[in-house]
């Protein structure tokens, strides 16, 4: 539990660095000398620019142009020059002299005009684009106080499933692009400023630019073997070209975590009213009983902190962005934090006219401490009838799962993490078309854990003889190395973007850990694997479990033609080569093709008024997945296979063939099929795209059993055998306009998608499914026809009544009146587990996403709704019962006699009633108020007035509410393995966050 | 030369120049591809081989499924363990899914590809010729024994002789098998060592006895007489055997590699669980279930076994262990949940509590009963074998020689109770040595095979619903079936 002097020096550090922000926001006051007035109009139509910023280059001094683009500024220093910036067009830079009166004229800059997006190496305009991209910007980013960007693209993408199933400090989300393609791993691949990673926990969100989904194998076929399951690139921010002055951007913000909703579970009156029943005379007088609430135990309301200074600007032959970032979030449970500091610097050096230099860098040490990880299923299976402490004060002896509270007390889990991502890199223009660019990216990580458990007794069932401590040393370590030639050049009515490139990688981690017992001395800085501070031979270490060594060689290249702006025509290829497979499939090729249309620039298009933008586009590819278990190719030698001789029964060394690998193993591959269309109506007030796509994923890794003669113990091996089809469409549309000064915007995504397993071993016989086990129970079932991941159990039909009942219907052995009734789906006269039938699926078929936002002089308001449905959750965790644990809630409507309830079975503590079937199986459709902000801008004036251009309050509320029949803590239930998905088997609840901050803009 | 040209042509030098990029050899971890390649390779290879006895698969799939399907016992433990399982084989309405076929059959081809490694890559090793020799006949003793095993309950199996089998491979037949396994004996005789050369260290190596001993045996099997008998008395002739005085120490711990240990499967007898701390589960399986805990308590030898035993045989004793008795000062108590004594409905006793004393250890604190040393072949059997080879030949008196040596040694000094066989007819001395290895080797896992062998099995099965022309062989497990796509045809009735 918090005790009370954490929860004030936590309180104590909000209050330093509010105080800190305070006093920077005091600026800096200025002299004054003399006056420079004029105006500033569009180059085009020379119309005033309101708004367009004047500053004297070198200094702070600046001003804003009126409504007609006029200003006056009294300046510094005669010699200076003036720098005239706008939204949207090319800052300007000229020298005052002696003028007193300057006008200025503005060019558009065309290339911010035109959206552009950011694609795999590269970027492009949107108009020109073939593939299905979708860009999410940075301000939706920083919605969400979460340590993670991911989790903000919640309800935001089309096509995009992300789920936060756990709550705890610094977990990912899940994040499933078009789908679950494979049995293995589907995790999209994340490329942060041109760097190829498998996860972005180290990013911190204000930092970033914008991030781009990319989801047909036009868009990620560049990624080649790596594009399978999408790829969603980051782009992190850097200083603009022309900003002199710097821009200092000041935020923090303060959140407090509560538990969303507590499980129904019964209370200790009414549970020890079952226990009565399940054995007669248990408890004589259940008034006397106490009855605890073991959530309201385990659960507290706990804070996020977020602080975070940027710089960002440029001189003459140099752009810079430096920021720093505090993050620290305290889990609901007790004993759970989460800490990161992220620095990160960008800078880029212009060193002549035609080469360029510069480098991303990110350094982030993390700091965490995790508590006992069952600790949600112990507060949800904990006898309620059992007050959490003895009269006496000690831990009270919890039967089955022990006392949480004891275990939260003695679990000292510690970690620490550094992690470096960077990229340097070299751009040369070679001549007007043809540009050069290197770079070196490096991504090393290091972590370190420690954990120590004390001696202690509570109960027979719940103690620690002797202390022990743990340690693990983790490092990652890898390098991209990149080189591409870029290929540009504009002649009559063709534009030509293309490029090659040659790229390396490495990538390699170990961990070694180890543990020792019984310290002499017990204090945290003792916790060592010292010889003598523990029994020596208690030490077990060297446990060097875990390496993974591969490397990648890829070529590649692509080809964007576009002529007279209607026609589109997109290559790409890659050609992966990988140390992961053996000799005959150690390179591949992924190809992809793309054509659109931009019909809005044909001429009859041009007579239709209404239509602003009309584009149509297909797309069809091969992309593959090499995120597979690769050291199965390998048949390696048993150990341990020993030999016993002689009457002293001496081990004799024994080694010999063992495990069977499949030296053909190869990536799992993803054809990709999409035809888009996008469209802009009235002036692009309503704008929108929708996607038809076909993904078939073949070569999907199976571990298939082999023919007993092969001598593989009965073993399976791995091959390139399953098949899965995902297909569906997907919409986003959104809607902008204003009235007066209100400005809205409402927007829409929605998902529909159809998974099915075509193949798993493809013999068409026993072996052909894939099955998912849990405590001894077969839960999925995989299958031709069916979702990856089918739940599989009985299919119930109610209650049995009566004794005749039961004599005359198929049932378990030891079946009463009142237990549940099983079909006998396969009608041979019993039931077992051939009986199992297919239960749903844990994929949701449709996903949804709604958004508005208005503002309003200065004050902005945003909703975002999110939601999915059409899939199943299995409520395994009611399931496993070894011994007598709490019940939830509905048991407590029991069946007592014949024609009382033909739904809730009579109380018994496991067996029957609680093997596997639909009565766990709950539908997994749910609505949530995922996000409600406001803020509020100072005016302009007043902001002038105290020195500073932007200042913005705000509050905001995340996972206010969710619709949702399932009765567990959220229904995102998604464990992450393809086989195991959608399955409660209990998890750290995601809590329902209230936040308030400021954000301060320096200019 | 441009600034252009300059910069494609350091591009195309980096792209050329990565080939030994993408070689990663596999970490910690040793591959076929590099082994065994040294004499110690090779002698950690050959003792990798006898690793399959230890493993429980090698026991007729964990449990004794043979002495259960026999009219020596019934399946034991308590009547709901296994029912579903093991209890089919108590009435022969076992089907080829049956999980006992495939860990049985998987653990034998597991075996069998150990010592194909020996066979086929050993030759190559550049070592001592004899010891190479020694080891590559001790596999190929110990592929005989796994084909035995393996033509003994499926008849023709895929006869696989090369680590790297293929797909499509198809069963070979009895006769193919059974010729494998001579050939490989016959190979194997001349470069084994006596079992009196082996160090006292190393007891338990293949000897001379034992493929002597096996080959005859299997000559039996085939009904090929004449050659079993020349074969088993070279191991009787040749001097390193004979039987231990007291016949508990025919399994027992006291005879350990003792002078009746013809081929004997080593086990540590420690507190320690587990296979890798060089236990065998064998003896876990039959062991007295409930108090004292010494196993799973399977095996339960039948009421119709017990009084088949001559009057007075001391070896029942030594076979059955009851519910109440007293052994090295434990009182069996046995399971809370299995009945003293099992009725049918007629109110027939049909069952009492009571387990396999031959594979009890002895001693007050043995945790599990996983040390116990199984004597796949002792020299009892031997004798009884080469009684029934020389029957079979015509050969009553050197017959009735062997069995009397039994029977002497089974009598333990009192002459009172079995009597020594006299000259008889050939037909009823075949139904003396029946009864003789009935009780000899009871609920050592052979009366079930010689039942079928001798063509007894479906008049006295078959009221336990034993159906001749099915039962003499198992299902082929039904996932090798459907993994070789129906290239592996199913045994007749199955």
């Amino acid at each position: 539990m918090l005790n009370s002097v954490d929860r004030l020096q936590r309180m104590k550090k909000i209050c330093l660095v509010s105080i800190t922000l305070v006093f920077l926001s005091i600026s800096i006051a200025l002299a004054q000398t003399l006056k420079v007035s004029g105006r500033i109009v569009d180059s085009e139509n020379g119309e005033g620019l309101a708004g367009a910023t004047v500053l004297e280059e070198g200094t702070n001094n600046g001003t804003i142009a009126d409504g007609d683009g006029y200003f006056n500024l009294a300046i510094l220093n005669q010699n200076a020059e003036l720098s005239i910036s706008f939204i949207g067009y090319l800052t300007k830079v000229e020298k005052i002299g002696n003028r007193s009166l300057i006008n200025f004229s503005l060019d558009l800059n065309i290339e911010e005009l035109s959206e552009i997006v950011v694609i795999g190496y590269g970027s492009i305009r949107k108009s020109d684009l073939t593939g299905a991209v979708s860009s999410v910007k940075s301000e939706e980013l920083v919605k969400i106080p979460a340590s993670n960007p991911l989790q903000a693209l919640q309800g935001k993408v089309a096509g995009v499933q992300v789920n936060n199933f756990s709550g705890e400090p610094g977990a990912a989300p899940t994040v499933r692009i078009r789908g679950v393609g494979t049995f293995n791993n589907n995790n999209p691949v994340y490329v942060v400023d041109g760097v190829i990673l498998d996860d972005i926990g180290f990013i911190n969100s204000n930092d970033i630019q914008s991030l781009e989904v990319l989801k047909d194998a036009s868009a990620t076929a560049i990624y080649g073997s790596r594009g399978a399951n999408g790829v969603i690139l980051i782009t992190t921010k850097r200083g603009a070209k022309g900003q002199l002055t710097p821009i200092v951007t000041v935020s923090s913000e303060i959140s407090m975590q509560s538990l969303q909703k507590k499980i129904e579970l019964l209370d200790g009156n009414k549970f020890s009213e079952i226990v009565n029943i399940l054995t007669p005379g248990t408890y004589n007088n259940l008034d006397a009983l106490p009855s605890t609430d073991w959530q309201d135990v385990l659960f507290t309301k706990s804070p996020i902190q977020s602080y975070q200074v940027s710089v960002a600007g440029a001189t003459n032959k140099s752009q810079y962005y430096f920021s720093v970032a505090y993050f620290k979030q305290d889990g609901i449970i007790p004993h759970s934090s989460f800490g990161r500091i992220s620095i990160r610097v960008n800078n880029d050096y212009q060193i002549s006219k035609r080469i360029k230099l510069g480098h991303n860098l990110s350094f982030v040490p993390t700091k965490s401490q995790s508590t006992n990880g069952g600790a949600p299923f112990n507060v949800y299976r904990a006898q309620p009838n059992i007050a959490p402490y003895t009269l006496l004060g000690a831990f009270s002896e919890v039967p089955g799962v022990g006392n949480v509270l004891a275990d939260l007390e003695y679990t000292n889990s510690f970690s620490k993490g550094l992690q470096l991502v960077g990229n340097f890199f070299l751009e040369v223009a070679l001549n007007k078309a043809f540009h050069f660019r290197t770079s070196y990216g490096p991504n090393i990580s290091y972590t370190q854990d420690k954990g120590y458990t004390p001696a202690y007794y509570v109960s027979a069932t719940q103690n620690n003889a002797i202390d022990d401590v743990r340690r693990r040393y983790a490092w990652s370590q890898g390098w991209l190395f990149e080189n591409t030639i870029n290929f540009n050049k504009n002649w009559d009515k063709h534009r030509i973007d293309a490029l090659v490139g040659f790229t390396t990688q490495d990538n390699s981690n170990e961990f070694i850990s180890g543990s020792g017992q019984n310290l002499l001395r017990s204090n945290e800085n003792f916790w060592y694997l010292t010889q003598n501070n523990l029994v020596a031979s208690s030490i077990s270490n060297g446990i060097y479990d875990d390496n993974n060594y591969y490397s990648m060689v890829s070529y590649l290249g692509r080809v964007n033609y576009v002529y007279d702006n209607k026609y589109l025509f997109t290559a790409t290829f890659r050609r992966d080569g990988s140390s992961k497979f053996l000799d005959a499939n150690k390179w591949g090729s992924f190809p992809s093709l793309a054509v659109g249309w931009n019909l809005i620039n044909e001429s009859f298009m041009k007579s239709l008024s209404v239509f602003s933008n009309a584009k149509i586009r297909a797309s069809w590819g091969i992309v593959g997945n090499e995120k597979i278990p690769y050291q199965e190719a390998y048949s390696t030698i048993s150990d341990g296979t020993n030999a016993i001789f002689g009457p002293n029964e001496q081990q004799f060394v024994g080694q010999s063939f063992g495990k069977l690998g499949n030296p053909d193993l190869k990536w799992e591959s993803t054809k990709t099929l999409d035809f888009g269309f996008e469209w802009g109506l009235l002036r692009d007030k309503l704008v929108g795209e929708i996607d038809y796509f076909r993904k078939n994923t073949y070569d999907i890794l199976v571990a298939l059993q082999v023919p007993g003669y092969y001598g593989n113990s009965g073993g399976s091996v791995f091959y390139n055998a399953g098949e899965v089809r995902n297909k569906g469409w997907e919409m986003t549309t959104s809607w902008t306009d204003q009235i007066g000064d209100f400005q809205y915007k409402i927007q829409g995504n929605y998902t529909h998608l159809t998974n099915s397993t075509q193949k798993v071993s493809g013999t068409g016989g026993s072996d052909d499914a894939l099955y998912a086990f849990f405590n001894g129970y077969t839960v999925t079932k995989t299958t031709p026809g069916v979702p990856i991941g089918s739940f599989y159990g009985y299919q119930t039909a109610g209650i049995f009544q009566n004794i005749e009942q039961i004599n005359n219907t198929p049932h378990l052995a030891t079946t009463q009146p009142g237990d549940l009734i099983f079909v006998d789906s396969d009608g041979d006269g019993k039931i077992n587990t051939a009986d199992f039938v297919n239960l749903g699926s844990p994929i949701p078929t449709h996903m949804y996403g709604l958004s508005a936002s208005a503002s309003y002089m200065g004050l902005d308001l945003s909703v975002d709704f999110q939601g999915q449905g059409g899939n199943k959750i299995y409520n395994l965790k009611e399931i496993v019962r070894p011994a007598l644990y709490n019940f939830e809630a509905h048991v407590a409507n029991y069946w007592t006699g014949e024609g009382t309830t033909n739904i809730e079975p009579r109380p018994t503590a496991g067996g029957p009633n609680f093997s596997p079937s639909d009565r766990f199986i709950y539908k997994g459709d749910f609505i949530r108020l995922r996000n409600v902000a406001l803020s509020y801008t100072l005016p302009a004036a007043l902001s002038a007035k105290i020195g500073t251009p932007k200042t913005r309050i705000f509050v905001s509320a995340t996972n206010v509410f969710t619709l949702s029949e399932f009765p567990g803590y959220s229904p995102e239930v998604a464990n992450g393995g393809a086989i195991f998905n959608g399955i409660d088997t209990s998890v750290y609840p995601v809590a329902t966050v209230y936040s308030g901050g400021i954000n301060v803009t320096f200019k | 030369m441009n600034n252009t040209m300059k910069v494609l042509l350091i591009f195309i030098l980096l792209v050329s120049s990565c080939d030994d990029l993408l070689e990663k050899p596999l970490q910690n971890s040793l591959t076929q591809a590099s082994f065994p390649i040294s004499a110690s390779d090779a002698l950690a290879a050959i003792n990798a081989c006898y690793y399959v006895f230890r493993e429980s698969g090698y026991h007729t799939g964990m449990y004794p499924i043979d002495d259960i399907m026999s009219d020596d016992a019934r399946k034991g433990s308590n009547p709901d363990d296994a029912a579903s399982t093991i209890g089919p084989f108590d009435t022969f309405e076992f089907a080829a899914t049956n999980g006992s076929f495939s860990n049985w059959w998987n653990t034998l081809y597991t075996g069998i590809k150990r010592t194909n490694v020996v066979i086929n890559l050993v030759q190559d090793i550049e070592m001592d010729q004899t010891l190479k020799a020694q080891y590559i006949a001790e596999a190929q003793f110990i592929r005989a024994q796994l084909y035995f095993d393996a033509v003994r309950a499926w008849g023709g199996v895929p006869l696989i002789l090369t680590t790297t089998p293929t797909v499509g491979v198809v069963r070979s037949t009895l006769e193919q098998v059974y010729d494998q396994i001579e050939l490989d004996l016959l190979d194997a005789i001349p470069n084994l060592p006596l079992k009196a050369e082996i160090s006292l260290n190393e007891q338990g190596r293949i000897t001379k006895g034992a493929a002597q001993g096996l080959l005859g045996k299997s000559y039996l099997y085939q009904k090929r007489y004449g050659e079993a008998l020349a074969e088993l008395k070279k191991v009787i002739t040749s001097g390193q055997y004979g039987l231990e005085p007291d016949f508990d120490d025919a399994n027992g711990i006291n005879g350990e590699f003792g002078v009746e240990s013809v081929f004997e499967v080593g086990a540590v007898d420690g507190l320690l669980e587990g296979i890798e701390n060089g236990t065998n589960f064998y003896a876990n399986v039959q062991g007295v279930r409930g108090t004292p805990n010494r196993g799973w308590g399977f095996n339960r030898p039948t009421l119709d076994l017990i009084n088949s035993f001559e009057t007075g045989d001391p070896r029942l004793e030594s076979t059955v262990l009851y519910v109440g008795e007293v052994i090295d000062e434990i009182t069996i108590s046995g399971d809370g949940l299995t009945p003293d004594e099992t009725r049918d409905s007629n109110n027939n006793l049909i069952e009492v509590e009571c387990y396999n004393q031959k594979v009890w250890t002895p001693g007050t604190i043995v945790a599990p009963t996983q040390g116990h040393n199984r004597r796949v072949m002792r020299y009892a059997d031997v004798l009884l074998l080469a009684a029934e080879a020389a029957n079979e030949t015509s050969d009553i008196a050197q017959a009735l020689i062997y069995v009397n040596q039994v029977r002497l040694r089974a009598r333990e000094g009192n002459n009172d109770v079995l009597p020594d066989i006299t000259t008889m007819g050939q037909e009823a001395l075949r139904g003396v040595i029946m009864n003789e290895r009935r009780h000899e080797l009871a609920l050592e896992g052979h009366r079930f095979w010689d039942l079928v062998r001798t063509d007894l099995a479906g008049s006295i099965l078959g009221p336990f619903g034993f159906a001749s022309g099915t039962h003499e062989l198992m299902p082929i497990p039904q996932i090798e079936i459907d993994l070789t796509q129906g290239s592996l045809i199913q045994n007749n009735g199955y």
